[in-house]
């Protein structure tokens, strides 16, 4: 087991260092789609937190990523803060609201739940179109910074941050506590965990992140309006992307995103079209055959034919 | 007199969120599934109407009784074929699935007939009467006299009826209703169609009173669920109150306090709700989800 | 011996009906507990309410002094009141040693605080329920006197000082019957007091040091097993009314 950590732990390293470099040797297109990349994979491990680990399946993600792109937006323009500032404070900000919002909505369960967040969501998105400091339905616009390589490196280590976190969670009491209450909500509660604060807790570091992954955005393609902000069609890659490679493990998100955003790279170079209309699709798919995600199916050898084609049959009706 | 112009207003349209919702109601209380795609289909059915009209010359009205048994057709295969495989799956899988297949949906559309805006333009659009000074279009009086006809012929089918009856016992009891030889699979077939003949009939109307675009439906079903919730989730009755409430308090905050606000207001409504009083107004006292 | 636990009135009703009514009792440390009655005499109600899944009603219970009403579950564990679950739920994508981490991880005071000693703490606890064999094994893969095992694993991981045991013999044969009276036992032995609810009589009967009867929601005696078992009241409401019909013995 050591010998084959430690060719994990040095593959992974490889794959920093070559990542690190790359800017300087592969071409323009390759540097934004990789950024892009970045982006996904963050936003699917953020989720992870409160979708994967803990078992609630948030759909007001891009609530939170908007409140931080708008945030750090609004700090950097009407505020004239400096970004090493902004961007924190971003995050932050949408870490608090998140934990705020989270001890309404987490008493919620399942569907409900989830349509809550949706629901957050789409009113986080009005709110925004109604205020006049986030320049309504117009739009707020950032300064312009000439080169994609410091978001390159920004977006990568909030990446890094987020699989960080993700991992101090699975190797940690709150991780098993967080487990415990997808697995078992009521069992967990007279095991001793205290569900309604560790279930926040989670909601609002997945929030905060996903405000960092915003703060980073905004910053990056210096424009943010409420419509493009705050669409659902986040929410939707990201759990996509989460769920495909595999909910509740570290590093399945990431795996998730890397193998969907190529996949739509290569579709939408073509199709520009198609490429939401392919993510609907795999959706279905996904859920069809492979609900345990890309990484678990794999990881248990079901990925044959008849295996999938018995999945249709687990749980019908 | 405005207040009053406002409520007219506000009910007229109520009548239509009321039709919306109340499929998507249907089928939570008889499957437990919160239909994503439900707004998708609305816009189909919105689609279906304008074609209908444009290319046949069928008078939107009229071609309602082909819409509701195109959509139920539709609406039956989707739930046979697809959602039929995930029904006892965790909840957190079927609402992906409506949520994919509801992409899906739209995204066909939007390939297949661009993202103009279409408009179903009958000769008698722009008519109106007026009743104590209250200014009354045609349209939508007859729109919400549809939607009137068409909930009251649904509750006939599900208070009435035998199959309303299997209905019913499915969605209250389902081990019972199972045991009992009700054929539980056919029945959730049905109700879906019925779901989805409710949700195409809806678009039709909507479609005469508003723009049609391939992504008019995501905050359709947001709607439509912020209704049912109001109304009270899973009750027949309650998407219909529902509608009326949120239709008036809609026109009452478009027209005081700005027309930017209406969303807002039935979007945080629906989260508050959620939060504070999840059994709506003619649920019961507390929620078992 | 002291006296652990004190329930007084103890008063649950949903909507009209009661189905926890004026239950009070006492229980001195390291005794066991049987307590029986018919299907839907309350038993399982009590037992939510006393470990804070339920609200009470009326009433209250004090746990070495301290009132135990309207705090959390969790809170409740932590002071070393737990309890064993009637319908089995394990945590069903983790390893049976990992179950019985979690409760080792949140047990009495918090519980451990690093993994290491929790996975330390589970192995003892699952040795001492025979378990340890399958610590590796997933969850969902037990048979079913396992899964029993299990359930009392998790929650003896958590270092209770008072357990409730909600029909741990359900299902299981006589010979698996007789390995959970001793694991029972074993249990009592270190020093824990125990609630056992039970259908199985013969166990129950040997292993309580005292029995208490619920029936429709209400105490409707207690003592020792000898005496509440010839109790003509206690067993009039087993056998209904089919025994009153028969007068002869």
């Amino acid at each position: 087991m050591d010998s084959k950590r430690r060719v994990l732990v040095a593959g992974a390293a490889a794959v920093c260092l070559a990542l690190a470099v790359a800017p300087a040797v592969v071409s323009p297109f390759l540097v934004q789609f990789l950024i892009n990349l970045f982006m996904l994979a963050a936003m699917a491990e953020s989720w992870n937190i409160i979708g994967g680990f803990t078992g609630y399946a948030s759909f007001g993600i891009a609530g939170f990523f908007g409140v931080g792109a708008y945030t750090t937006g609004v700090l950097l323009t009407a505020g004239h803060w400096p970004y090493p500032l902004a961007l924190p404070a971003g995050g932050v900000f949408a870490m608090l609201l998140a934990a705020l919002i989270g001890i309404a909505v987490l008493r919620l369960k399942g569907q409900y739940f989830a349509i809550a967040t949706l629901g957050v969501t789409e009113t986080m998105r009005e709110v925004v179109y109604n205020l006049e400091i986030t320049g309504g339905g117009s739009g707020l616009n950032l300064p312009m910074v000439q080169s994609p390589l410091p978001f390159f490196y920004l977006m990568f280590a909030v990446l890094l941050l987020s699989i960080a976190v993700n991992r101090r969670i699975a190797t940690s009491r709150f991780g098993y506590g967080l487990i415990a209450i997808r697995e078992d909500e009521d069992a967990a509660s007279a095991m001793g965990i205290p569900t309604a604060r560790y279930k926040t807790v989670a909601f609002a570091l997945s929030g905060g992140l996903a405000g960092l992954v915003g703060g980073v955005f905004a910053y990056w393609i210096t424009f943010v309006d409420p419509t493009e902000i705050f669409k659902v069609s986040w929410t939707l890659r990201t759990i996509i992307m989460a769920v495909f490679g595999g909910a509740g493990t570290v590093l399945g998100p990431v795996l998730g995103a890397a193998v969907l955003a190529s996949i739509f790279e290569g579709l939408s170079a073509e199709l520009v079209n198609f490429a939401e209309l392919g993510s609907g699709i795999i959706i279905v798919v996904v859920v069809l055959f492979m609900p345990r995600g890309l990484f678990e199916t794999v990881r248990r050898g079901e990925l044959s034919f008849r295996h999938l084609l018995r999945q249709l049959d687990e749980y019908r009706a | 007199m405005l207040s009053l112009q406002v409520l007219v207003n506000g009910l007229l349209l109520g009548g239509v969120y009321g039709i919306m919702a109340l499929g998507m109601s249907l089928i939570w209380g008889v499957m437990r599934i919160v239909n994503v795609a439900h707004g998708a289909l609305i816009m189909l059915g919105a689609y279906h109407a304008f074609f209908t009209f444009t290319l046949l010359g069928w008078d939107p009205f009229l071609s309602l009784p082909v819409t509701i048994g195109v959509f139920f057709v539709l609406g039956y295969a989707i739930q046979r074929f697809l959602l039929n495989r995930i029904v006892r799956a965790q909840l957190f899988l079927t609402l992906l699935i409506t949520f994919g297949l509801g992409v899906v949906i739209e995204n066909l559309a939007r390939i297949a007939w661009s993202s103009d805006l279409r408009q179903v333009t009958p000769a008698y659009q722009g008519a109106h009467f007026e009743l104590y000074g209250i200014n009354i279009p045609h349209v939508r009086l007859g729109v919400f006299l549809s939607a009137a006809v068409l909930s009251l012929l649904f509750l006939l089918l599900i208070e009435r009826t035998k199959l309303g009856r299997a209905i019913r016992a499915t969605s209250q009891e389902l081990r019972a209703a199972q045991l009992s030889g009700v054929p539980v699979g056919h029945i959730y077939a049905v109700t879906f169609g019925l779901g989805t003949a409710l949700a195409g009939a809806a678009g039709a109307l909507w479609g005469m009173l508003f723009p049609i675009t391939p992504t008019m439906g995501g905050p359709l079903t947001l709607k439509s669920f912020a209704v049912d919730v109001l109304g009270g989730l899973g009750t027949m009755m309650g998407p219909l109150v529902g509608g009326l409430v949120l239709g008036v308090i809609e026109s009452f905050t478009a027209t005081y306090v700005g027309p930017t606000y209406p969303n807002l207001l039935s979007f945080g409504l629906l989260v508050l709700i959620l939060v504070f009083r999840p059994a709506g107004i003619l649920g019961p006292r507390g929620l078992s989800g | 011996m002291t006296t652990i636990f004190e329930a007084r009135a103890v008063t649950k009703r949903f909507g009209g009906l009661s189905a926890v009514s004026q239950v009070s009792f006492t229980l001195r440390e390291g005794e066991i507990l049987g307590l029986i009655g018919p299907n839907g005499s309350g038993k399982t109600t009590l037992v939510n309410v006393l470990t804070g899944a339920l609200r009470y009603s009326r009433g209250e219970a004090l746990f070495r002094g301290r009132s135990l009403r309207g705090l959390a579950p969790h809170e409740i564990s932590k002071l070393g009141v737990c309890r064993t679950f009637q319908v089995m739920k394990p945590f069903r994508s983790l390893t049976v040693l990992e179950n019985v981490m979690v409760g080792a991880l949140f047990g009495k005071e918090g519980g451990a605080r690093d993994l290491a000693s929790a996975r330390a703490l589970a192995r003892e606890t699952l040795a001492l329920c025979e378990l340890l064999p399958r610590a590796d094994a997933p969850a969902d893969g037990l048979s079913v006197p396992e899964r029993k095992r299990l359930e009392l694993a998790r929650a003896l991981a958590m270092r209770p000082s008072l357990l409730f045991l909600d029909e741990v013999m359900a299902g299981l044969n006589p010979r698996e019957i007789e390995e959970a009276v001793v694991l029972v036992k074993r249990i009592r032995d270190a020093g824990i007091t125990l609630v056992v609810i039970e259908h199985v009589m013969k166990a129950i009967r040997s292993l309580s040091d005292r029995l208490m009867v619920l029936y429709n929601g209400e105490k409707l005696t207690e003592g020792p097993p000898q005496e509440v078992l010839a109790h003509p009241a206690v067993i009039s409401a087993y056998l209904g009314r089919r025994y009153k019909e028969q007068p002869s013995a």
